[in-house]
């Protein structure tokens, strides 16, 4: 099923103590964590998405009779809508660098959110006792490299989660993956799955010379960093000066002192955004007066009595 | 013309200036909302992202 449907299939092997092939280093202490989250108590195990198992194996590992299976839960999953999208960046060398990008299309919730990152190895060959023969297995586990809450929450946000790690000399670092999900640990419910060899990461997606994980504008060429407003979002990629557009400041006009003038005239912008709905970003953070997440004539009376109070002219 | 009206302070002719807007044009609001809304699910929709299947295998074998 791996080789079937490569693009959209992703899967993670933690090996089970007990059945570790010779010498190998398979065994670590992140599988009884990773299994006591679903309640593993025997193998083998599936678990799909977080939400749905199968228990249960055959014979040497004759998979083939669980094709059936498998496949229609794969079927009945694939596709789904998800509000995430996840991007896997970074830098290979002696040691690893990574920078995972959640981004949100839509809006939902970040209660029990986690983003999960781990580290797995493809194609290792060895010899398995259980079934008595060689065997090729896919994904092992061999790090969880980080386990964090996900703050974002609405349509267009995005965060980013940074980390590193040392090679090890037993591993083979042209099959080395890492592997990024956010899951709900509540329901267990795994809403988006991304994977990139570590080879195949890019450390400097707008190729200004700042990596990743020091560029303030990861994915718009910016060189000079250039950062007005001091909030760690370059000048290049934040389209709201906030030294100008504080809230209220509807035309993002100012005094002779440069600081933001807030008059009538942003009263009247802010009536005319409302009946035209034709307002651009940085007005649109600037609107929502009184802070309740709708605009409307609620924020102009805000407004109002903002300027009426002589918070600004 | 009214002569009162320009007797009122700026404060006072703004809060006019305010109930005289929102009494125009109160009522022009929703079918906009509700047509921008309708196009607004639309576009969320077709917009989101599709989910991959992750699979993880608890076992010595796979």
């Amino acid at each position: 099923m791996l080789e079937d449907y490569p693009e959209t299939l992703i899967n993670i092997e933690w090996h089970s103590p007990g059945y570790t092939p010779g010498n190998s280093d398979f065994d670590i202490p992140e599988y009884s964590t990773r299994g006591n989250l679903y309640g593993v108590n025997g193998t083998p195990h599936t678990q799909w998405n977080g939400v749905q198992e199968t228990i249960g194996g055959y014979p040497n590992g004759d998979w083939e009779a669980w094709i059936g299976t498998f496949t229609s839960i794969y079927n009945s999953m694939v596709g789904d809508n998800t509000p995430y999208d996840i991007q896997i960046n970074g830098a290979a060398g002696n040691s690893v660098t990574y920078d995972v990008i959640i981004s949100m299309d839509a809006d939902m919730s970040n209660s029990n959110q986690k983003v999960d990152i781990f580290l797995v190895e493809d194609n290792i060959w060895s010899y398995w006792s259980g079934a008595g023969s060689y065997h090729n297995a896919h994904n092992v586990a061999r790090d969880w490299l980080l386990s964090e809450n996900l703050s974002i929450s609405e349509a267009g946000d995005s965060e980013a989660f940074y980390g590193s790690f040392e090679l090890s000399d037993n591993w083979n670092s042209d099959s080395l993956k890492i592997i990024a999900i956010v899951q709900n640990y509540s329901t267990k419910q795994i809403y988006q799955v991304s994977e990139v060899n570590i080879n195949e990461m890019n450390p400097d997606i707008d190729d200004d010379g700042i990596l990743n994980n020091s560029d303030n504008c990861i994915e718009l060429w910016n060189p000079e960093q250039e950062d007005t407003d001091d909030d760690l979002l370059g000048d290049a990629c934040d389209p709201c000066n906030n030294i100008i557009y504080v809230l209220g400041n509807m035309n993002g006009d100012v005094n002779m002192d440069g600081s933001p003038k807030i008059d009538v005239f942003d009263v009247i912008k802010l009536i005319n955004f409302i009946q035209t709905e034709q307002f651009t970003l940085c007005q649109n953070e600037v609107m929502n007066v009184n802070n309740d997440d709708i605009v409307n004539i609620m924020d102009v009376i805000d407004l109002i009595q903002l300027i009426l109070n002589g918070n600004n002219e | 013309m009214n002569k009162k009206y320009f007797l009122l302070s700026d404060k006072t002719r703004i809060i006019v200036l305010l109930l005289a807007f929102s009494q125009l044009f109160g009522q022009k609001l929703e079918p906009i909302d509700i047509g921008l809304m309708q196009v607004r699910e639309i576009v969320e929709v077709a917009s989101r992202s599709s989910q991959k299947v992750f699979v993880e295998d608890f076992t010595g074998l796979l």
